[in-house]
Parts: C-alpha cells; sequence; structure tokens
C-alpha cells in the first residue's frame, strides 16, 4: 500500500516540462489542485491509497496500478486429476455398497431366506480379522517409535468403538501385561459387555414399535439410511476422529427399528450386533485400511461393490446363482459409470469456482496454543 | 447551492454507534453549509413521532417492525407512503442513505428513484463473500445500488469492497472518510498533570490502553494471547482495558491464570464521552481488531496522543500515517513483535506523541466530509457537469475500463428496469417485478393522495452567519451527543 510506489523508469513527454520530480515527490503539495482539467499536463504524484493526506486527485478518481491490487482470486485452487478423484470417490462407493448389504441381508432375514445367526456369524468372523489386521498396524507403529509409547497411545489413533482401551486410564502401568496386551484385554471386555448387553436388550427392542404400523417403518428406516450415508465423515486421514456421530445414530437407528420388525428374539439380536458391526465398526476399519494400504482398499471396495450389487440384484428379482452374476456385471458397469460422470461433473464444474479474496475479508488470527 | 437532504438508516439515535454519529456530523454540518437537511430512521423505545435536534436537524422516527440488532423487517413497499409524504411535505432533492445492512435505506432509495429523485448511498462496513449472510446482503446490495446516482465509501478498501459486491462502475464510488471531532480528543493538557514534551525514561511505567467490543472480530483472542507475552518481557508495562462482550470472561481467566490483576485493569464499558479520558491515561493503544472499513477509534487515540499499534487489516493502514502507528499480522507472535517495538521506539523518543493531536486536527475534520460530500451532491445533481465530475477523475493513470459512460442516471422506468435486468438470471426478473410494483404503488398514491393536499412543512428559521465566522465556529462547538462503539459497524 503505502510502500508500493510504482517505479517510473520511462520517460514521458511530460518529464520534459517538470524536471523536479523529485522534489515534488518529496514535499506533500500543500493545496488540493483546483479542477483535473487545469493541472492534467503537469506531471503528478502518484497516487497512493491512503486517507489521512489530501492528494490531488477527486474523491472518485480511481487508480488504474492499485485498484483492487490485492484482490486475489481462486488463491488455493487445485485442479481436480481425474483418476485422483475416482480413487477418492470408491470411500463413498464402500459407504453406500455396505449400506446396500445391509439392506439386502435385512431383506433375506425378514424373508426367512437366509438364517439371522449365519449373517452375524459371518460379519462377526469378518470384524475379528478386521480387529487383527488394525491389531498388526497398530503394534507396527508402536515398533516404529518405540521411545513414545504413551503420546502413541493417547493422541494419534482414533479413539475407535472396538477399542475404546487406547484412552490412558485403561493402561495400569503397574500391570505385568505389556500396554498392548492390556488394550487388547479392554478391547475384549468391552466386546463381550457389548454382547451381553444387546442380548439383555433384545427382547426390548423386538416390542418396541409394535404399534406403529410396517409402512411408518420402512419410510423411517428409509430416511435414517439416507441421513446415515448423507452425513457421514468421508474424510480420510490418520487424525480423523470418530465417524459423525449424526451418520452413526441414524444408522442404528434405522436398524433398530427394523430389526423390531422381525419375528423372534434371535433374529433381532443378530440384525443389531450385525448393525453395529457394519455402521460402527467398519468405517473405522476402511478408514485406516485407506490410509495403510491403497491395493488392500481398491480390493475391499471390490469386493464390496460386488456383494451389493449381487445381492441387490438377487433381492429384487429373487434370482438363483444366475441373478447374482448378472446383478455383479450390471452393478459394477454402473458403479462404474456413475463414479466416471460424478468426477468428470465435479472437474467440469471447477472452471466456474470464483472465490474472491482480499484485505476485506476478516482476517484469520493465528495465535500458539502453548 | 443549497439542497434538501434527506439522510435515511435505520441506525440514529438514541442508539450510539459509529453509523449514527457520521450521520449526525454529517447533517449538521452540511446545515452549516446552508442545506436543509432532515433525517429519517425508525422508531425507537420511547422516541417516537418528529424531533429535532440541535442546529434545526429534523428527525423522522416512523413506526416500523424491528427485527434483528435495530434493522427493520424488510417489506419493499410499505415504507412507501410514508416516505413520499415526508419526501413532498419537506421537498426533498436528495435522499442519503447509510449503511448496507440497514433495510430502511435501501427501500428509500428505491422509492426515491421512482419518485425521480437524486440518490446517495454511504457504505460504512466490509463484507465478504464467502458466508450465507454475506451473499444474501450482496444480492440486497446488488438491487439498491443498481440504480443509485452516487456511493460513497469511507475508505479505499470499502471502495473496492463495494465495487465488487455490487458490480458497481468505480467511477460512480467516491472514497470519503470518516472524521473525528478533535476538539473532544484532546491529549491531557498541563492542568491535569500532563507535560508539554513528555520524556519517558528508562524505568517509567508505559500503560497501553485497548479499547474495543470484546468480540471475536474486534480481535480479542489476538489481545488475549498477547497481553501475558508482552507483559512478560517488558517490566514496565501495564494495560487498561475497556468495553465489554462475550470474550469479556476469556479476559478475565487470562488475568487470574497468570496473576496480572496488579498490571491489567479492566474498566468494563465505558460511554464515548469518557473515552478520551481514558485513553489520556495510556502511550499506547493497541488495536487488534480482525476487519475494519475504517477504524475511527485509531484516529481518536492518535488524536489523544497515543502511539498507535495495529494489525494491518481493512483499511487501517490508510488512516493514519506511518510514523504514529506501528502495524502487525493479524499474528500472536506478530502482535507482541509489534508491541515491543512500539514500546522501545517510545523509550527512545523518536516519536513526538505531543505532535499527534494537531496532525490529526489536519487531516481528519467533519466540515472536510462535508464539502467533499456537497461535491458528490453537486455531480448528481447537474451543477458540477458530467465531464467535470466523472471524466475528470480520469486523470492520467486513471481507470479507463469504465471510460463508457458514467453519468447522470436517467429516470425513464425503462432504463431503471433495464438497470435491474442485470442483476442475475432470476435475481434481475424479481427486481424488474418490484420496481414495476414500486412505480404502480407510486401512481396509486399520486392519485389517492395528491401532492396538492399534502401540506408543505416551514423550514426552520435560520440564523444567518456569515462564511467565515461559520467555519471558526464549527470545529469549535462541542458536540453534545453521546458516541459509543455499536455492535455493527466499528
Amino acid at each position: 500500500m503505502d510502500s508500493s510506489v510504482p517505479a517510473s523508469d520511462r520517460l514521458a513527454p511530460d518529464d520534459a516540462f517538470s524536471q523536479d520530480i523529485a522534489a515534488i515527490g518529496q514535499a506533500p503539495p500543500k493545496k488540493r489542485t483546483e479542477g483535473p482539467g487545469s493541472s492534467s499536463r503537469r506531471r503528478r504524484r502518484p497516487f497512493k491509497k491512503i486517507l489521512w493526506f489530501k492528494q490531488p486527485f477527486p474523491d472518485n478518481y480511481t487508480d488504474e496500478e492499485t485498484f483492487l491490487d490485492h484482490l486475489q482470486r481462486n488463491p488455493r485452487l487445485q485442479p481436480y486429476q481425474f483418476w485422483s478423484l475416482m480413487a477418492d470417490v470408491t470411500v463413498v462407493v464402500q459407504h453406500v455398497a455396505s449400506v446396500a448389504i445391509f439392506c439386502c441381508c435385512f431383506v433375506a432375514i425378514a424373508q426367512e431366506k437366509v438364517s439371522p445367526v449365519s449373517v452375524v456369524s459371518c460379519a462377526t468372523v469378518c470384524t475379528v480379522l478386521g480387529w487383527t489386521c488394525w491389531d498388526y498396524w497398530v503394534s507396527q507403529e508402536d515398533h516404529d517409535r518405540p521411545d513414545s509409547p504413551d503420546s502413541s497411545l493417547s493422541g494419534t489413533y482414533p479413539p475407535a468403538l472396538d477399542t475404546p482401551a487406547y484412552q490412558p486410564p485403561y493402561v495400569d502401568p503397574m500391570s505385568s501385561l505389556s500396554p498392548r496386551n492390556q488394550v487388547r484385554l479392554a478391547t475384549a471386555k468391552s466386546a463381550l459387555l457389548i454382547y451381553a448387553a444387546l442380548l439383555g436388550l433384545s427382547p426390548i427392542l423386538k416390542s418396541l414399535t409394535r404399534s406403529t404400523t410396517s409402512d411408518s417403518i420402512w419410510a423411517l428406516s428409509t430416511w435414517l439410511l439416507c441421513m446415515n450415508v448423507l452425513f457421514f465423515d468421508y474424510r480420510g486421514g490418520k487424525g480423523a476422529q470418530l465417524p459423525a456421530s449424526i451418520s452413526t445414530n441414524s444408522g442404528l437407528m434405522a436398524s433398530t427399528v427394523l430389526a423390531s420388525r422381525l419375528p423372534s428374539t434371535t433374529h433381532v439380536f443378530s440384525l443389531t450386533l450385525f448393525s453395529i458391526e457394519i455402521f460402527g465398526l467398519f468405517p473405522i476399519f476402511r478408514r485406516r485400511l485407506w490410509t495403510e494400504s491403497r491395493h488392500g482398499h481398491f480390493a475391499l471396495t471390490s469386493g464390496l461393490v460386488v456383494f451389493a450389487s449381487g445381492g441387490v440384484f438377487v433381492t429384487l428379482t429373487s434370482g438363483g446363482l444366475l441373478a447374482w452374476v448378472i446383478g455383479v456385471i450390471l452393478g459394477g458397469t454402473l458403479t462404474f459409470l456413475a463414479m466416471g460422470i460424478c468426477s468428470f461433473g465435479l472437474m467440469s464444474l471447477q472452471k466456474y469456482k470464483n472465490e474472491i479474496h482480499g484485505p476485506w475479508d476478516p482476517a484469520r488470527p493465528i495465535i500458539r496454543r502453548s | 447551492m443549497p439542497y434538501n437532504i434527506a439522510m435515511v438508516s435505520d441506525f440514529f439515535f438514541p442508539q450510539p454507534g459509529g453509523v449514527e454519529s457520521h450521520i449526525y456530523q454529517l447533517s449538521s454540518k452540511l446545515i452549516d453549509r446552508g442545506h436543509k437537511v432532515i433525517i429519517i430512521t425508525h422508531a425507537y423505545a420511547g422516541r417516537t413521532g418528529v424531533r429535532y435536534l440541535t442546529n434545526g436537524l429534523k428527525v423522522y422516527h416512523v413506526p416500523f417492525f424491528v427485527i434483528y440488532r435495530e434493522t427493520t423487517f424488510p417489506t419493499v413497499f410499505s415504507f412507501f407512503p410514508v416516505f413520499r409524504n415526508i419526501i413532498i411535505r419537506e421537498k426533498i432533492e436528495i435522499v442519503h442513505g447509510h449503511a448496507s445492512l440497514s433495510n430502511l435505506c435501501h427501500e428509500a432509495i428505491l422509492h426515491a428513484r421512482t419518485m425521480g429523485l437524486r440518490t446517495v448511498f454511504t457504505d460504512h462496513s466490509l463484507f465478504g463473500f464467502a458466508d450465507a449472510a454475506s451473499i444474501l446482503t450482496n444480492k440486497l446490495l446488488k438491487f439498491t445500488l443498481s440504480d443509485v446516482d452516487h456511493v460513497i465509501c469511507v475508505s479505499h478498501t470499502c471502495k473496492e469492497n463495494t465495487v465488487l459486491r455490487a458490480s458497481l462502475d468505480p467511477l460512480t464510488v467516491s472514497v470519503i472518510p470518516n472524521a473525528v471531532v478533535a476538539e473532544n480528543f484532546r491529549p491531557k493538557s498541563v492542568e491535569e498533570g500532563g507535560s508539554e514534551h513528555p520524556r519517558l525514561g528508562p524505568n517509567d511505567t508505559i500503560t497501553i490502553v485497548v479499547i474495543s467490543r470484546l468480540f471475536y472480530n474486534k480481535g480479542t483472542d489476538l489481545l488475549i494471547a498477547a497481553i501475558p507475552r508482552i507483559l512478560a518481557t517488558h517490566r514496565d508495562v501495564r494495560f487498561i482495558i475497556a468495553g465489554t462482550g462475550p470474550k469479556a470472561i476469556d479476559l478475565e481467566q487470562m488475568i487470574e491464570r497468570n496473576v496480572l490483576q496488579e498490571r491489567v485493569l479492566l474498566l468494563g464499558p465505558v460511554r464515548h464521552e469518557e473515552v478520551r479520558d481514558v485513553m489520556v491515561q495510556g502511550h499506547i493503544y493497541l488495536h487488534p481488531s480482525l476487519t475494519e472499513a475504517f477504524g475511527t477509534v485509531i484516529v481518536e487515540a492518535a488524536s489523544c496522543g497515543l502511539y498507535v499499534v495495529c494489525t494491518r487489516v481493512g483499511g487501517i493502514p490508510e488512516v493514519l500515517p506511518g510514523h504514529m502507528t506501528e502495524f502487525a499480522k493479524p499474528e500472536e507472535d506478530d502482535l507482541v513483535a509489534a508491541t515491543g517495538r512500539a514500546i522501545a521506539t517510545l523509550r527512545a523518543g523518536k516519536v513526538r506523541t505531543e505532535l499527534f493531536h494537531d496532525q490529526v486536527k489536519q487531516m481528519y475534520s467533519w466540515t472536510d466530509v462535508a464539502q467533499r460530500t456537497e461535491r458528490v451532491y453537486d455531480g448528481i445533481s447537474g451543477t458540477l457537469s458530467r465531464d467535470e465530475f466523472y471524466l475528470g477523475a480520469e486523470v492520467e493513470g486513471a481507470w479507463s475500463a469504465a471510460r463508457g459512460r458514467p453519468g447522470i442516471q436517467n429516470f425513464a422506468l425503462i432504463d431503471r428496469l433495464k438497470r435491474y435486468y442485470g442483476c442475475g438470471v432470476w435475481a434481475g426478473k424479481l427486481f424488474c417485478v418490484c420496481a414495476i410494483v414500486d412505480y404502480l404503488l407510486f401512481v396509486f398514491l399520486e392519485i389517492m393522495a395528491p401532492r396538492t393536499q399534502i401540506d408543505i412543512a416551514r423550514d426552520w428559521p435560520k440564523k444567518e452567519v456569515t462564511r467565515a465566522e461559520d467555519t471558526e465556529n464549527i470545529d469549535s462547538r462541542p458536540t453534545t451527543v453521546p458516541r459509543k462503539r455499536s455492535a455493527r459497524n466499528r
């Protein structure tokens, strides 16, 4: 502003008439020039954006050099790349696919095509496998930084549902077990607790919505699942917190109201446990997998898409293996096309981005947290 | 050539604030210059009807439903009958609206254009472009300012902001700063214990004054972070903080946590008359604001002879010359460093703060503001020729992209509709409908309440004063109207 005096290194015809530019440049002229016409021949002091000194310019003078010189357009623009965008979209695809799998399982259970126990057993086996992977990754991370186990335990890991033991209170320094094993023990304890609580709650959940018609339940659960997909926290990264609680809660609530339509306590128990695994624990595992191994992530995505599209097609047509295969082919193609179209759409919309920043924006204070 | 001017804004006394006092000072100075000025605002609790202030300044308090922070409910048309009546009664020629958050001002400008009057708008604040509230306000501003004769902004930054927000031709926007009544902000006189040439010894206590509402956008967080560090590095320094707000509790916590009760004095809210008495107790004025269109308070502080430390945001860098200020980035570290520099400069005796008052007095005066505003009125009403007013601004190096045809906005409905139509795909059509309805309403009112049946108000009997006396008396007359920081525009 004050410092940005445009240097005039070119000679203008006016220079011939006023040799004493430097002199004028130092001392501010005392009187305001009367009218622009009279002084247009003389060389002027360059216009400055200051208010404390009355410059010999009219009030509505607009200087070409300095007007809007601090304007910034799209200062932090990162042009999207097609394939990286496609890779990012897989996170969304994974979540939508897992919700679809949940719906298919519910329909299958409700229509008595599949035993609820087999569904929940499969899911539990997968969860235990996932937890083993998780545990392996965490212990590897500990090996990388053996000197600071405390900070790694308390800060860096997401405080996950299946591993509440990452809070320091669970780690007893007096214990004979290693911190890792204590954490594992605490996890097992809390898993057992959830299991038992759910077992006790199932009869209550079963009669929860007896006075409500099924139509309302279908509508309600549809909206809740939509909320679950919309509010889900798709951001990745190691420091990510719990999945947005509104998303998890709406997912669990949807499963609760759906479970109350099922015939027996076992059904209710199985579906609720399944929903906890798929809405509560699975997202944490997916997030970790995204940071640990991209190949694993893409393999998981393909697996989920295969199961989801096949399951949806079988449910819709109530067909057999053939329907499954057709569904997988059709669903896979459709998913890929949708991903491509959405990515292209976002990329082509980016050229309309017009973010304006300037000195009028409220500054962001930078404060050191001590 | 004297004009009949109506200042319209939602914000006026009894509410304290920067816009309010701007309107009052400008109006009284314009009256001193021989114009007739009335003010139209909405009814405040305990203040309704028509009032007269000092010097025959007439204030109309129009009954209106207030929704939020003294802003009236936007009804677009309901103000028209009353407005028309006032305009005809007072024979108004120029309608001058203030503050972009004031709904009354936007309505008045629309109706005034329908009635064929010249309009001016003064913008006092900065807006971003990102959040929902700003987007809405900007669209509304675009509507009103599509058909306005001239716009006045309080700083160059504010001008850039307004030009972008309302898509204006920069030549129709003038920069006329705020001013201060320097007489009300005198440094400590000799009788009060001040000295002619204050010199600070190496062990004298330096007092840093902060007077601000304690809000986030006033940078209170920066202040809270910086105070303990400043006090830790400089032994003979103490703080006086005046003002209140939601961040006051954080400030108190900071003081208690660091046990600084002896070195930080919290005064709580002070009235505007008392601001000067607080300021003169200090040597440095610290202003950590995060956004500011003009920042009158730093001019007031400099006028009191304080060395100013402020953040380089908004219009602040334009306001005071470098020898009166120490600039900081809006960062904790830099604010601490800048305050340190300011303390060192003061201790070394490198700044002559005793001269500040007279310098500020020459920089800013309301008389000058009124003169420059008058030139705007001359330009839009045709007293100054179009070439002189608009093309005069296009001296060498000036804005050339707009060399098209800025100038006298004509009143034909079809031309006005053309201007509104360009506001946006949907908004343009909506605005056109509004303008047409407004015009029909005008025709309806002309038939149902003809001009001939509206009484003409008598003007305030003015004493004849000569110009020379005039200019002498203006600055020395103390203004009696209180002024405080408002929640809106400072």
